[in-house]
């Protein structure tokens, strides 16, 4: 049995509640969303369960050309909405719909996962190479990048906040996204988010997460450098996998070992890479 | 014995008539075990091992006992110790009798410890936690390897048990048998293959676990209601363990979500009606998924060699196959499963006159394994299908041409059939109806065989291949299995139809309803079928062994045919013409000489009221008279990623020949199911164990199957025979699906990229590192 403990359910109504509720909870109360994961969790000291799918952060928008999503909207809102799906060519959707199962994707929020973070999804891996922006509501308002958000203890923050908004910046280039996973409605055994701006046939920016490794996704700086003002070509790419498989960070889990995760990796990134410069040129 | 088999063509039997049970799945009726409220039931838990091997030194309940709600804690120190098997197989039993409800000795992690009965499932949860149970932890057994090893520690040394082989050695069964002398044969063949493949702890999955309910109905007799393929053997086996008359003893059976063989074990039964009995009260039990992972039961891991021996024409001359089984703790189903190793795949390639089937059955403290769809004969295949492949390449031949010059015909027996039965030796029996080359030539056809083969077609790094195995399965076990049905006729001409057989979802209630209602010359909807309760419908082995359409289908044959007479007999009274005359079809019986007819309603009606006042009803019972093979050809394409490992089946061809069918759809959806389950078995499932014995994967986040999203095109096709012995000529479909796709699908991994894959499920990592291997 899981939650025993919990003993009331709020519907909040709007942000302030939910984060009253939570306060007032001192540590005991929870925010519920898609409750994909806390119906999972095996958190016996949960008291409350503050409901925030009513609060009005339901949304998907597009502003300046950033595409605002507020974080209690499901991933298949997400994948039905028309400015997410146009947002990058569809690079958005590339990644949710490879998420999970589609009943699944019913409940999920983009909230929750970005607070999960599960170090094996592939939201967070997708949001860092994308540069998304992180905002939410504790005492202040606050906002981050979802990346550097990633490297503080950001559990703790979100015990006390209500994560409100992911904004995706507008990019003049192309993504593309790799998983490898079993089944389809597997999670990643390893997963990667590459980018890539075309500028007089050279790459003028490029960007690149590797998640799943097992650990949490993380940008791999030194490749994004060595990519600029290359021009593209089956060697370039021969030698990003080469660079990748000797360099990557990659460890072992009963899902994978470290030697295959090693080999793969260079081919995902190179295969990312090389899609998102094609679509980059077009 | 033949069934004479009515010449016309069949007005049920064949059609995809509506299941009898449809209507209330779709509508959501209360149908399962957990779907009836006992009011004031208890719910029971189980407490499981922590550790893979261990003494009880001491339990102490009296903090769980003191908990409001509590109601009773049973335990080695206050539960009569009665050996028994938990594996619901006809009598007498082939498995050792090596558990008892609650041993002193725990010997898996999961293994029983102690059962909770309490009023709320928090305070049952409370009690398991606060049960402090003393171990003493004995070094564990967690592979066949070590078990065997001289000076390996004994799992079962208990003076009590029975029937194990060699407990000192931890050989729960063994088994030899020689045919010819297959050693010279081998050494004198001019071409030889060999394979060794490998299957792991495989769980069974059925959407819904185990569960059960105890209570005393009003007369003081134990009601188990419970989800289970076997409710007879439930009630012997309950009755010898609780030490009651088997009479004080109601099983009733209702809709089952599935058991593939997980449900033909006797498990949660005997706990919850020893809580029942020592509470006087009733009792739930509901395994969760976790517990249905490491608590029920899986296939039996296994390594299988297998050794051909041909000419160079490709007539095999030989066959040596050797099984080393994991049967875990306990023994349930450890000889049957590994003598069907070499007695469903070896009479399949008759040509081959020497022939050895050896192996063992070895405990180890890891989880129990039991049936399974396939019952060992998975295992056998998947070797020797490899082997096949190999040796085909060997020979230079066309791997579907060494099939079909090998493969049994109409007509041709294999002298295993004698030689390797159920625990005992089995019957001789020849083979009376055989589609393979049908099947063979079907399957190849669609899926592009020799367009395909061997052409090792790019697209980037993805390599494409195409692969086939065949397999037989039996149907039903002969001499041994029986199965009982009672056709009882209404007053307004319907019939009630009340079978011991038990659908676990294969549909066999509507096709036993088809078969009464062909026979009976009726629409299905005027059979009422109604499975299965040791009460109210005769006996039943249950759903094992693909025996239902075929046993209990041939005594719901036998039973209409009397009743059939006895209409008859009533009709031609009240006609005033000779029951040689009539004719029955269509809900009335006509005179072939006057053309006059009465309905069955008025049949119904005159017999119950009227005149000669009598019920028309008929038992008839039906021991399997043979058990006839039901032949699959199965094909597959893959897709290997060269660069990955990833492997993706884009096809699948599976055609079989399961005599008639007698509704086809359904049929199929049991091959088509198969085919899935097996796609699971060469791709993704995989039970993985720690250092310890634990397993940590008990949950389909984890531990996975295909979904909708995974199942490539696959297509079933029946071809039909019709087989002499069988009603209306069916054989069994269930379990032959399940034997084809490991091989299949690593045969044309094989063709796509050149690597063998025997060790299942075929991982990425294990793919990359093959082909890695291979390069160099
Ligand atoms: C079987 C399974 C498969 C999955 N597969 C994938 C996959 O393939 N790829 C992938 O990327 N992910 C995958 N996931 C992860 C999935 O995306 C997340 O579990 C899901 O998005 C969580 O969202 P939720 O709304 O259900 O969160 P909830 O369960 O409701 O909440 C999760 C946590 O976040 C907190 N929270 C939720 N919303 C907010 C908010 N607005 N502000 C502050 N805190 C909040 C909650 O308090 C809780 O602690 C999988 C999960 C499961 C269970």
């Amino acid at each position: 049995m899981r939650l025993t403990g919990v003993r009331r359910f709020h519907w909040a109504r709007d942000v302030e509640e939910a984060l009253s509720l939570l306060d007032a909870y001192h540590g005991r109360g929870a925010l519920l969303a898609g409750g994909v994961d806390l119906g999972r969790s095996a958190r016996t000291d949960l008291e409350g369960l503050i409901d925030i799918m009513g609060i009005g952060l339901s949304y998907v928008r597009e502003e300046d050309g950033r595409l605002r999503i507020g974080t209690t909207t499901t991933l298949t809102e997400i994948l039905e909405h028309p400015a997410a799906r146009r947002y990058l060519h569809g690079a958005l959707v590339e990644v949710l719909c490879r998420v999970a199962v589609p009943p699944l994707r019913n409940m999920a929020t983009l909230g929750g996962a970005v607070v999960s973070a599960h170090p094996w999804a592939d939201i967070p891996t997708a949001l860092v190479a994308l540069g998304a922006e992180a905002r939410w509501e504790g005492e202040r308002e606050e906002h981050a990048l979802v990346e550097e958000l990633y490297r503080q203890p950001f559990r703790a923050v979100f015990r006390r906040a209500v994560l409100t908004e992911i904004a995706l910046p507008p990019w003049n280039g192309a993504f593309a996204f790799e998983k490898l996973s079993r089944s389809a409605g597997d999670i990643a055994l390893l997963n990667a988010a590459c980018g890539v701006g075309i500028q007089d046939g050279k790459i003028a920016w490029a960007r690149v997460a590797v998640g799943a490794t097992p650990a949490r996704a993380e940008r791999l700086t030194w490749l994004e450098e060595a990519l600029q003002g290359e021009a593209p070509s089956d060697t370039l790419w021969r030698q990003v996998q080469e660079e990748v498989e000797r360099r990557a960070k990659v460890g072992d889990d009963r899902r994978a070992s470290a030697a295959w995760r090693r080999s793969v990796a260079g081919v995902v990134v190179r295969r990312a890479v090389a899609r998102a410069a094609e679509r980059a040129a077009r | 014995m033949a069934v004479s088999v009515a010449a016309k063509a069949r007005d049920v039997v064949g059609q995809n008539v509506h299941k009898v049970d449809g209507p209330a799945l779709v509508c959501g009726k209360p149908l399962f075990t957990l779907d009836m409220d006992v009011p004031g039931a208890l719910v029971g838990k189980i407490l499981h091992s922590p550790h893979a091997h261990a003494m009880i030194e001491a339990i102490d309940t009296s903090a769980a006992e003191a908990i409001p709600g509590v109601a009773c804690i049973l335990h080695f120190g206050n539960v009569p110790r009665i050996p028994h098997t938990t594996a619901g197989q006809g009598w007498p039993e082939p498995s050792p009798y090596d558990t008892v409800l609650f041993d002193r000795k725990v010997r898996y992690v999961g293994d029983r410890v102690a059962a909770v009965a309490a009023t709320s499932e928090e305070a049952a949860d409370e009690a398991l936690r606060k049960i402090r149970v003393e171990y003493k932890v004995l070094p564990a057994v967690l592979s066949v390897d070590e078990a065997l090893a001289p000076g390996a520690p004994v799992i079962h040394d208990e003076p009590d048990a029975e029937g194990i082989y060699d407990a000192q050695r931890n050989i729960a069964a063994a088994v030899d048998i020689p045919v010819g002398d297959v050693d010279r044969a081998l050494a004198e063949s001019p071409v030889t293959a060999e394979a060794t493949c490998e299957i792991p702890y495989l769980q069974h999955t059925p959407i819904e676990p185990h569960c059960v309910i105890a209570y005393f109905d009003e007369d003081g007799r134990l009601v188990i209601r419970t989800s289970t393929q076997v409710p007879f053997h439930v009630r012997r086996i309950v009755a010898r363990v609780l030490a009651l008359p088997m009479s004080r003893i109601r099983v009733v059976k209702p809709r089952i979500g599935g058991g593939f063989g997980a449900k033909q074990e006797i498990i949660l039964e005997p706990v919850a009606g020893a809580l029942a009995l020592r509470t006087g009260r009733p009792v739930r039990i509901a395994y969760t998924r976790e517990e249905e992972f490491v608590a029920s039961r899986t296939r039996h891991p296994m390594r299988v060699t297998v050794k051909l021996g041909a000419g160079r024409d490709g007539t095999l001359r030989a066959i040596d196959m050797e099984a080393l089984s994991n049967t875990g703790a306990y023994g349930t189903h450890s000889l049957t499963v590994l003598s069907n190793v070499g007695s469903k795949t070896l009479p399949l390639y008759n040509k081959a006159r020497h022939l050895r089937f050896h192996g063992k059955a070895v405990y180890t403290n890891l989880p129990v394994a039991g049936a399974y769809r396939g019952y060992g004969a998975t295992q056998g295949y998947f070797a020797l299908e490899v082997a096949m492949d190999i040796l085909a390449e060997k020979l230079g031949l066309d791997p579907l041409e060494l099939r079909q010059r090998n493969h049994i015909r109409v007509g041709e027996t294999s002298p295993i059939f004698e030689k390797i039965g159920e625990g005992r030796e089995g019957k001789a029996q020849i083979v009376r109806s055989c589609a393979l080359p049908e099947c063979l030539r079907i399957g190849a056809e669609r899926i592009g065989w020799k367009r395909n083969r061997g052409r090792r077609r790019r697209e980037g790094p993805w390599a494409y291949g195409v692969g086939m195995a065949c397999a037989m399965q039996g149907s039903g076990i002969t001499g041994i299995d029986m199965g009982a049905a009672t056709i009882v006729m209404n007053e307004d001409g319907s019939f009630r139809l009340l079978v011991g057989a038990t659908d676990l979802g294969t549909g066999s209630d509507t096709v036993l309803a088809q078969i009464a209602a062909e026979a009976l010359g009726v629409s299905v909807d005027k059979v009422l079928v109604y499975s299965s309760d040791t009460d109210f419908t005769p006996f039943d082995v249950g759903a094992y062994a693909s025996s239902t359409t075929y046993v209990s289908g041939l005594a719901v044959l036998k039973a209409a045919e009397d009743v059939r007479r006895q209409i008859l007999d009533v009709a031609a009274a009240a006609l005033e013409e000779a029951p040689e005359d009539l004719e029955l079809s269509q809900g009335a019986v006509r005179s072939v000489r006057s053309g006059r007819a009465v309905t069955l309603a008025d049949v119904g009606h005159r017999a119950t009221y009227v005149v000669d006042q009598h019920q028309i009803a008929a038992t008839a019972s039906c021991v399997a008279p043979e058990s006839p093979p039901p032949f699959a050809a199965f094909f597959c394409e893959v897709a290997v990623d060269t660069e990955t490992g990833l492997v993706r089946v884009e096809r699948f061809v599976a055609v079989a020949d399961c005599g008639v069918a007698i509704h086809p759809k359904q049929a199929e959806g049991q091959l088509e199911g198969a085919v899935v389950q097996g796609i699971g078995h060469a791709l993704y499932e995989e039970m993985l164990f720690s250092g310890r014995g634990r397993c940590v994967n008990p949950s389909f986040f984890d531990y996975k199957i295909p979904s909708a999203l995974d199942v490539p095109e696959v297509e079933a096709i029946l071809v039909p025979s019709e087989e002499p012995t069988g009603p209306f000529g069916a054989k069994s479909i269930a379990e032959v699906g399940i034997n084809g796709p490991l091989p299949a699908i690593s045969n044309a991994i094989y063709d796509a990229v050149g690597i063998r894959l025997t060790r299942a499920p075929f991982t990425p990592e294990r793919v990359l590192s093959a082909l890695r291997s291979r390069t160099g």
